[in-house]
């Protein structure tokens, strides 16, 4: 079959791309989930551990990807308004925060492993077992999370080709439609992610 | 209802026996019931069906019906849990600890045995722990089980209604000799056990007597023998002062096993692999004593 | 769809692609369907030839399998067994070919994902084959990958684990394109209350995949984490709890046993209103017991872990919720017995697997509440009853259903008849040979026999004696069965476009349906299963 008679049906894909943010919600859930009981049984040392983030680099992070998310939007309402141009602006920026905030994350993780924390390090496993955990934690989510924005930083690549070569109009946007949730729910992450390691000191 | 050797045997096998019955009626009454059907309503006695749709009191009827029945199963599997579960206050403590593939039983006056020796009639409660994996200790003929947990410790409780000899099995698979993980529980007569709890380990204990009984408490015989046959590891029987092949950092080379060689092997396995085996051994903690002790031991072994 | 040349069998080759990429590349389920079925029947005899190598070893320990390589091929065994065969079962393979059919749809909602989610289990398979033979050796842990010993062993766990992460990367997306579909799809005139069966159960199974599987991802993700760069979530010596890894890996696989059943169960509804001439009993019972089993399914992982050191209090509710679970499956059980009732019944293969399915399920689930009792599982749990409870359950039940569902859609699938006396003896002795392989084993674990082990003490030889026996009786049988649908589908009679009666909308388009299955998309105006016209 020919992917032209593929029929299109806007409606269907966003029921799709709802269905798969909810089960990458439940993908992070289950981190969310071991964060909250080793936290909880370990509380002190989730804080002293927590005192050693760089809360300014935290703090940067989290407004490079807030403007990034209402990038993606604004681009959005532009390709509706039929201006793919603006869209392609505002697709770019996204793109060029999005790599932002994986330098300044490599950055910050570097620091650290610079002076020795990185799983089972031995500076690290020194440690009392509370503040192991908050690194192991912290890494795999953190690490996680940039796989996303990652994958993100493709994705809306695409999108841009896609809408400087007209595949992507004011009629049919679904596509970036979906790719713009899909940012908006690593922004969310982030979000919660953000509190949970630089603000519980 | 039902007796057998332990206190817990006979409530366990009780709850067993009514939730069986219950199973066996019900599979009994759906099994018979599609039986008749289908022979009743053969096509060849009823060539033409009769539309029946639904029939609302008959679906409330079987789901309230079951929905009480299997209430009634869970009661009675959950009535003695309570009992199972808690030990009385007095009962006498054992520790037991599990590793990669041995059990250790010690006692409150720091008796140490690799099987399990209790008195009849006594409330028994162990403490279980791991040193490695998960693993889990059963007594069948005693009903029951729970896991040894690295890293925390779990228990189990159970009063010996008969003297007898039984097996312990290690049912959490936990490598490669998981079905050689195995012991014996002795409920002795509690003058009986009380002779051998009293008995003060061999008044004139050699360094090589001691070193046997270490192999044993420290598990060591979980993966090595005595008489040359290969286990997981290799065999004690003829090593000290044979030349190993070992695999060190990768490189080849061949060492002469002698004390040396020993304690390292046993304080850091890793280090020196022998050559076709798997760096399985655990670091084992041994003081120096214990390390000359096992070394007079090794040498006995020609 | 005007020229009647596009209304050929959709095997015959239409697209830009030539030989083996035409299907590779196809976006139709149907091709899609077909892929995944002989996909899944090669794992599925994989995983049994290495049950057979199970079966043989036990009963001469260490002369044809040693301790370690016994560890390897019933960890396989299982990992085949689960996460290749019943798993994806029914749903990638006659959920893709007829869900669409059955709703009056010309495809999924998604072609292209469905494509890409069959190259995903493809590369997850692969991977999981790989993991067998590159250093390490195959995985040796079990299918349930325990902690810490997954993070210990030498074995190759890490590629064996990303290939069933990738697999059930594949499955979340199957099983968003089936809702997706079911929702948005659905012929005019389709209303909820006409879906088949089956239909429904894919819905609730759907759900089901989406879930619970992201919980299993990120769960091997943390074991490939801990093997690889030393993460120690569930090693107690960096702070962290291998009764957590339980708890996460059972929040999945608990739910994940209804995946296999449910579209089981959803077969068997369509099997036997066809041959007992009559409607379904109790329609709505029958669908909202699918959704009741799916969301009750979800809370009663810690079943697995009666004796694991979790809390007692945890331990009663548990146990409490898991008989609830018994009451929906027992709907299902009634109205389908109920649905013989007056009716005119034909004992043709597709039902006689139908009721065995009914009877060896209902063992495996009543077995199933024994062990859900908190008494009895502390002397059950690990020992060949579970073996016992889980082969009936899947093999007796998911299997059987796998069995009917190939004789009932295989004159639509394939375009041809398969011969009705080989298959009812090969049912026969692959029936009498379960019951021996199988029963056995309950008596073995309640004899105290535990689970995993390659050697064992000499009063359980007997036992295991009659259940070896039993494979081989059984392994017969299969035999038959495939060899007979394989020579049909190349030598059979052709088939007629119904061959049963059947009501559905896969009854009313040619055999073997054409590609976009309906020429015109159908409307529908009266409920499922109405045999009277
Ligand atoms: C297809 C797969 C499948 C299915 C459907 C089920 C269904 C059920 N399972 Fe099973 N189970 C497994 C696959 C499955 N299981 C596997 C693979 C394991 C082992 C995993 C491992 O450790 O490797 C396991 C293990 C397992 C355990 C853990 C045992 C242990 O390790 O200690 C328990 C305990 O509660 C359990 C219970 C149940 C129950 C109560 C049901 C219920 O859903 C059953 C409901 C069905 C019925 C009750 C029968 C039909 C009804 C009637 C005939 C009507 C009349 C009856 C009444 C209303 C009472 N299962
Ligand atoms: C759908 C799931 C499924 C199916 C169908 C089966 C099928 C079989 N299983 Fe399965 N089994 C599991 C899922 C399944 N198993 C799981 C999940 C485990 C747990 C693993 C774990 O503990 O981690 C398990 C564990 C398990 C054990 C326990 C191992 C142990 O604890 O030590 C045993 C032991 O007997 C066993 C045996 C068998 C047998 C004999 C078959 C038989 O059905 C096989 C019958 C087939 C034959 C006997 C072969 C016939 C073929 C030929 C002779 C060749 C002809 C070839 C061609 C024509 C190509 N299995
Ligand atoms: C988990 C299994 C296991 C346990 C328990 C174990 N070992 Fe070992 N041992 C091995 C294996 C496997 C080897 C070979 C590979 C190696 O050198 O590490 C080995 C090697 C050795 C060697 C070197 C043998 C040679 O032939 O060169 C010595 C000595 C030894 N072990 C002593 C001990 C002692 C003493 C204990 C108990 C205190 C013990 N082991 C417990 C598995 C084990
Ligand atoms: Cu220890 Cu199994
Ligand atoms: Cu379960």
């Amino acid at each position: 079959m020919g992917d032209s008679e593929i029929h299109k049906d806007r409606m269907a894909a966003k029921y799709g791309i709802w269905f798969f943010l909810f089960t990458e919600i439940l993908f992070f859930g289950g981190m969310f989930l071991l964060y909250s009981i080793f936290r909880y049984r370990n509380a002190g040392a989730f804080h002293i551990a927590a005192a050693q983030e760089d809360l300014l680099l935290g703090s940067i992070n989290t407004a490079v990807l807030l403007t990034s998310s209402f990038f993606i939007a604004s681009a959005i309402s532009a390709v509706k308004r039929g201006n793919n141009r603006l869209a392609i602006l505002l697709q770019g920026l996204t793109v060029l925060l999005g790599a932002v905030f994986l330098v300044i994350k490599y950055f910050e993780w570097m620091e650290k492993i610079v002076r020795g924390i990185y799983p089972n390090s031995p500076v690290l496993l020194k440690l009392s077992s509370g503040e192991v955990l908050f690194f192991g934690l912290y890494y795999v989510m953190t690490g996680i999370h940039g796989l996303h924005v990652f994958i993100g930083i493709t994705v809306i690549s695409f999108m841009i080709y896609f809408t400087a070569t007209g595949n992507i109009t004011r009629k049919d946007y679904a596509k970036l439609e979906n790719t713009g949730l899909y940012w908006h729910f690593v922004d969310i992450v982030w979000i919660y992610l953000f509190p949970l390691f630089y603000l519980i000191t | 209802m039902f007796l057998g050797p332990s206190n817990i045997a006979g409530k366990i096998e009780t709850s067993f026996l009514i939730i069986v019955a219950s199973c066996v009626i019900l599979l009994a009454l759906v099994t018979i019931t599609m039986l008749v059907f289908l022979y009743r309503y053969n096509r060849k006695r009823t060539p033409v069906a009769t539309e029946i749709r639904e029939n609302l009191p008959l679906e409330v009827a079987w789901t309230v019906l079951p929905t009480v029945l299997v209430i009634a199963m869970f009661y009675f599997g959950w009535v003695d849990f309570d009992y199972i579960r808690n030990p009385p206050p007095n009962a006498m403590p054992i520790h037991v600890t599990a590793r990669q593939w041995s059990w250790g039983f010690s006692y409150e006056n720091g008796k140490q045995s690799d099987d399990l020796r209790v008195p009849v009639g006594t409330p028994v409660k162990l403490i279980m722990t791991s040193e490695d994996v998960l693993h889990c200790l059963f007594i069948p003929a005693y009903r029951v089980k729970e896991d040894c947990v690295p890293g925390m410790e779990t228990h189990l409780w159970f009063t010996a209604t008969e003297t007898g000899t039984y097996e312990i099995f290690c049912t959490e698979y936990c490598g490669l000799e998981h079905s050689h993980m195995r012991s014996q529980l002795i409920a002795m007569r509690e003058s009986d056990f009380n002779s051998w709890y009293a008995a003060k380990e061999k008044a004139v204990a050699t360094p090589e007597s001691r070193g046997k009984e270490l192999l044993q408490s420290k598990g060591c015989l979980g993966c090595h023998t005595t008489d040359g046959t290969k286990k997981v590891g290799p065999t004690f029987k003829g090593l000290y002062g044979r030349k190993v092949t070992v695999m060190t950092n990768g490189k080849e080379r061949t060492v002469t096993a002698d004390d040396e060689y020993i304690e390292h092997s046993i304080e850091d396995p890793k280090a020196d692999i022998v050559k076709g085996f798997p760096p399985i051994m655990p670091a084992i903690p041994a003081t120096d004593e214990e390390m000359k002790d096992i070394i007079a031991y090794l040498k006995t072994l020609k | 769809m005007e020229d009647n040349a596009s209304r050929e069998p959709y095997y015959v080759n239409r697209g830009k692609y030539r030989g083996i990429l035409s299907w590779l590349m196809s976006t139709d389920h149907k091709r899609i369907g077909i892929q995944y079925l002989i996909a899944l029947l090669t794992f599925f005899w994989i995983g049994v030839l290495l049950g057979l190598l199970i079966r043989l070893s036990l009963i001469m320990p260490g002369k044809i399998l040693s301790q370690g390589t016994y560890n390897q091929v019933f960890s396989v065994h299982g990992i085949i067994m689960i996460f290749l065969f019943i798993i994806p079962g029914i749903p990638v393979a006659f959920g893709n070919f007829f869900l669409p059919i059955m709703i009056g749809a010309r495809d999924v909602a998604f072609p292209r994902l469905n494509r890409f989610a069959w190259w995903l289990y493809l590369t997850g398979a692969a991977l999981v084959a790989l993991s067998l033979f590159v250093s390490g050796g195959a995985p040796d842990t079990g299918w349930t990958f325990y902690a810490p010993y997954s993070i210990r062993t030498q074995a190759n766990i890490t590629m064996a684990v990303s290939g069933v992460f990738v697999l059930g990367f594949s499955s979340i997306l199957t099983g968003l394109n089936f809702v997706t579909t079911i929702h948005r799809l659905r012929a005019p005139g389709m209303t909820w209350f006409r879906l088949p069966m089956f239909v429904w159960t894919v819905y609730a199974t759907g759900w089901v995949q989406m879930l619970a599987t992201p919980v299993l991802a990120i769960t091997l993700v943390f074991i490939i984490l801990g093997r690889v760069f030393g993460v120690g979530f569930f090693d107690p010596s960096k702070g962290g709890d291998p009764i957590l890894y339980e708890h996460l890996f059972w929040t999945y696989s608990h739910p994940a046993v209804y995946i296999m059943v449910l579209p089981a169960m959803g077969v068997i509804s369509e099997v036997i209103p066809v041959f007992a001439r009559k409607t379904i009993f109790g329609y709505k019972a029958v669908a909202f017991s699918a959704v009741g089993i799916a969301s009750v399914g979800y809370f009663v992982w810690g079943h697995h872990m009666f004796t694991s050191g979790m809390s007692d209090t945890a331990r009663i509710i548990f146990s409490f919720i898991t008989f609830l679970v018994a009451v929906p499956s027992g709907i299902k059980i009634f109205n389908w017995v109920a649905t013989l009732y007056k009716g005119s019944i034909v004992l043709d293969s597709p039902l006689i697997f139908a009721l065995s399915f009914i009877f060896l399920f209902s063992i495996g689930g009543l077995t199933g509440l024994i062990i859900g009792a908190l008494a009895p599982n502390l002397h059950l749990h690990g020992t060949y009853f579970i073996v016992g409870h889980f082969h009936y359950v899947m093999f007796g039940g998911a299997g059987f259903a796998i069995l009917a569902a190939l004789h009932y859609w295989f004159p639509k699938m394939t375009g041809k008849m398969y011969n009705e006396r080989p298959a009812k003896i090969g049912w026969l002795i692959l029936f009498v040979g379960f019951n021996l392989l199988y029963f056995s084993m309950f008596v073995l674990g309640y004899e105290g026999m535990p689970r995993r082990y390659f050697d064992y003490p000499p009063e359980y030889y007997t036992g295991h004696l009659i259940s070896t026996i039993g494979s081989w009786i059984l392994a017969t049988g299969l035999i038959i069965i495939f060899t007979n649908l394989i020579r049909s589908a190349f030598k059979g009679q052709e088939a007629p476009m119904n061959p049963w009666g059947g009501r559905g909308l896969e009854w009313t388009i040619p055999s073997p349906p054409p590609e976009e299955n309906f020429e015109e998309i159908p409307v529908i105006d009266k409920a499922p299963y109405r045999m009277d016209g």
